[in-house]
């Protein structure tokens, strides 16, 4: 089906394994949404279950996106700012890739947080490149050749220009969404609406489908309309152990455990088959992770941060 | 609370000590870029005790929070909490290009006299593309150290990461040293100082060097320019780092009393004491807010 056709669709709705499947292709181009918290986890389980091979990974701060595929050797390359696991530890298999070329070695091209934004605002905006205070004089720039440090024509000092990042594929993580698309963040969107807008196919995963009247009584909060939408999945917990603003509390203890369970490239593997192969999809996921632990980090959640909607 | 009413806890701890130590470089009304862990709750210390009116911002797009949990990351959901703004990555770190963030935190692997910092590669005898250690790499710390009005460093004091030469430079501070800054444009003055485990370092006005400005208590001079590998010049006033007052060391408790960042609560957290960590810190934090 065109491009055109499926962003026209009126209901987009279709389950996770169905929109991976129909999206992600071997050697595309791929982004996420999420920073620091609101990583898109469910759905990095199931390309690792389906298997896509040979993908650029373009990302401001990926974490199990980046891990988990570098690991398993489907990613090719990536254009990232950093790649880790913040309070939770380094990320052991980039380490891997780029220390021992293990399971393979991997293309890096290394921007900042700001500037990898900025590259999916110029997608975003059409534009074929953004210019920034960042980078310049720096190492980024001198083993990076997409960056490129001009002297300002309009008379000032010297600025970089960061190209247009437009990824085949987008996958974004959000609180909710319509059937049409319409893609609403109740707390931060990182650089979601952007990456959403910049990528040719964008598949939306929410914690809820609502209806296109509650998208309108906050449409403020609308960061993505249906119009740069391609597909939406329901996928509660999809951010499972990383936190959801107004959803679900940080899994801390978790997280620590799966560090420790991906500490080695054998230790790896085994998380793979437990957690990727050992559970058809992300019901069994929550299933084995247990709902009611889940059900306590929603539960705490609201003890904090209540949503009003 | 005035000089003289202050009272310094005596049984603190060495990460406690530097956590004062940052919150003490904050002033009121100032906005703050903040990371995670120790830099993060010396901002939560300062709009506890001197700057209630600091704002904190996140690289994640929250701005303005004041949270009643201990922030576990830069988009962990405490980051909305009480925020005054939420909004996306790339509005927040152009705020802080245009101008309006006050202070960014940052660390690395490596230092070097003009304050550039490496969190991107050790190349250990190998190269950028096959280094020895592959660290996470800039985040937004390239954009921090470029854009934020000033920056405040932590790091651990080692030989091997006080360097007269970093491997790679991934947060510029000084760069070759005086005019540098300038000749890239760059909007923000560069770092105002370095925390370490050891002592505190200043940046001379004209050398753009880093100098040793305060040792830490039972730390002598002598031992940190054994930790240091440039020809480390020392204040004609060098000072003795205050221990964190009673109060801070408090708040410090309260607001980590797990010890995630502050001791070694992370690896031993079961999800029963987790729990029990928000539930409880979120009476005793609201109240210290109230």
């Amino acid at each position: 089906m065109k491009e055109e056709d499926t962003k026209k669709s009126l209901d987009k709705r279709m389950t996770l394994r169905e929109a991976i499947s129909k999206y992600v292709f071997d050697g595309c181009s791929i982004a996420f949404s999420g920073m620091g918290g609101e990583q898109v986890v469910a759905p990095t389980y199931e390309i690792v279950r389906q298997g896509q091979k040979n993908l650029t990974l373009m990302g401001d701060s990926p974490c199990e996106v980046g891990d988990y595929l570098v690991g398993t050797g489907q990613i090719r390359r990536v254009e990232v700012a950093w790649l880790a696991f913040a309070v939770a530890g380094v990320s052991p298999n980039y380490r891997r890739a780029v220390e021992e070329g293990l399971p393979h070695k991997i293309e890096v091209r290394e921007f900042s947080n700001y500037t990898m934004g900025l590259r999916f605002l110029a997608g975003a905006m059409g534009l074929p490149f953004m210019v920034t205070r960042s980078l310049a004089g720096t190492s980024l720039e001198k083993y990076n050749d997409m960056i490129k440090v001009i002297e300002d024509p309009y008379g000032g000092k010297k600025v970089a220009l960061v190209p247009a990042a437009k990824p085949d594929v987008a996958i974004i993580h959000a609180n909710r969404a319509d059937i049409l698309g319409n893609t609403q963040f109740i707390g931060f969107s990182s650089n979601g609406e952007n990456i959403a807008r910049a990528a040719a196919r964008t598949i939306v995963t929410c914690e809820k489908i609502v209806s296109t009247d509650e998208i309108k009584k906050a449409p403020t909060l609308t960061s993505v309309p249906q119009y740069a939408v391609d597909a939406v999945v329901e996928v509660p917990f999809g951010s499972h152990p990383w936190n959801m603003p107004y959803a679900y509390a940080y899994d801390l203890p978790f997280h620590m455990k799966m560090m420790a369970g991906i500490d080695t490239a054998d230790g790896f593997k085994r998380w793979m088959d437990e957690w990727a192969f050992g559970c058809k999809d992300h019901e069994e996921y929550c299933e084995k992770v247990g709902w009611a632990r889940l059900k306590k980090l929603a539960q705490i959640e609201r003890k904090f941060c209540k949503s009003k909607l | 609370m005035s000089t003289t009413e202050k009272k310094y806890a005596e049984d603190y701890t060495l990460q406690e000590l530097l956590v004062a130590a940052a919150a003490r470089e904050i002033k009121d009304r100032e906005v703050v870029f903040v990371g995670v862990g120790i830099p993060c709750l010396g901002a939560l210390v300062a709009k506890l005790t001197h700057a209630p009116d600091v704002i904190l911002a996140v690289e994640s797009g929250c701005i303005g929070p004041s949270p009643y949990r201990l922030m576990l990351g830069i988009g962990d959901n405490a980051c909305v909490e009480n925020a005054i703004c939420i909004t996306s990555l790339w509005r927040a770190f152009s705020d802080q290009q245009r101008g309006y963030f006050d202070i960014g935190m940052l660390g690395g692997a490596q230092v070097d006299k003009y304050g550039n910092l490496n969190s991107t590669v050790i190349f250990g005898g190998g190269s950028y593309e096959k280094p020895k250690t592959r660290l996470p790499g800039s985040g937004g710390a390239n954009d921090i150290a470029i854009s934020a009005k000033r920056t405040l460093i932590m790091m651990n004091q080692q030989k091997r990461r006080f360097l007269e030469k970093v491997d790679y430079i991934t947060s510029p501070g000084y760069l070759d040293g005086p005019g540098c800054r300038e000749k890239y444009g760059y909007p923000g003055g560069g770092p105002a100082v370095i925390i370490s485990n050891m002592a505190i370092f200043r940046f001379d006005e004209k050398t753009k060097e880093a100098y040793l400005d305060s040792v830490h208590p039972g730390v002598t001079a002598e031992a940190v320019r054994k930790e240091v590998s440039w020809d480390l010049q020392v204040s004609p006033d060098l000072k003795t780092t205050p221990p964190p007052t009673n109060e801070e060391a408090n708040i410090i408790r309260t607001l980590d009393s797990q010890k995630v960042y502050t001791g070694g609560g992370l690896k031993n957290l079961t999800f029963e004491n987790y729990i029990k960590m928000l539930n409880s810190s979120h009476e005793k934090i609201k109240v210290m807010f109230e």
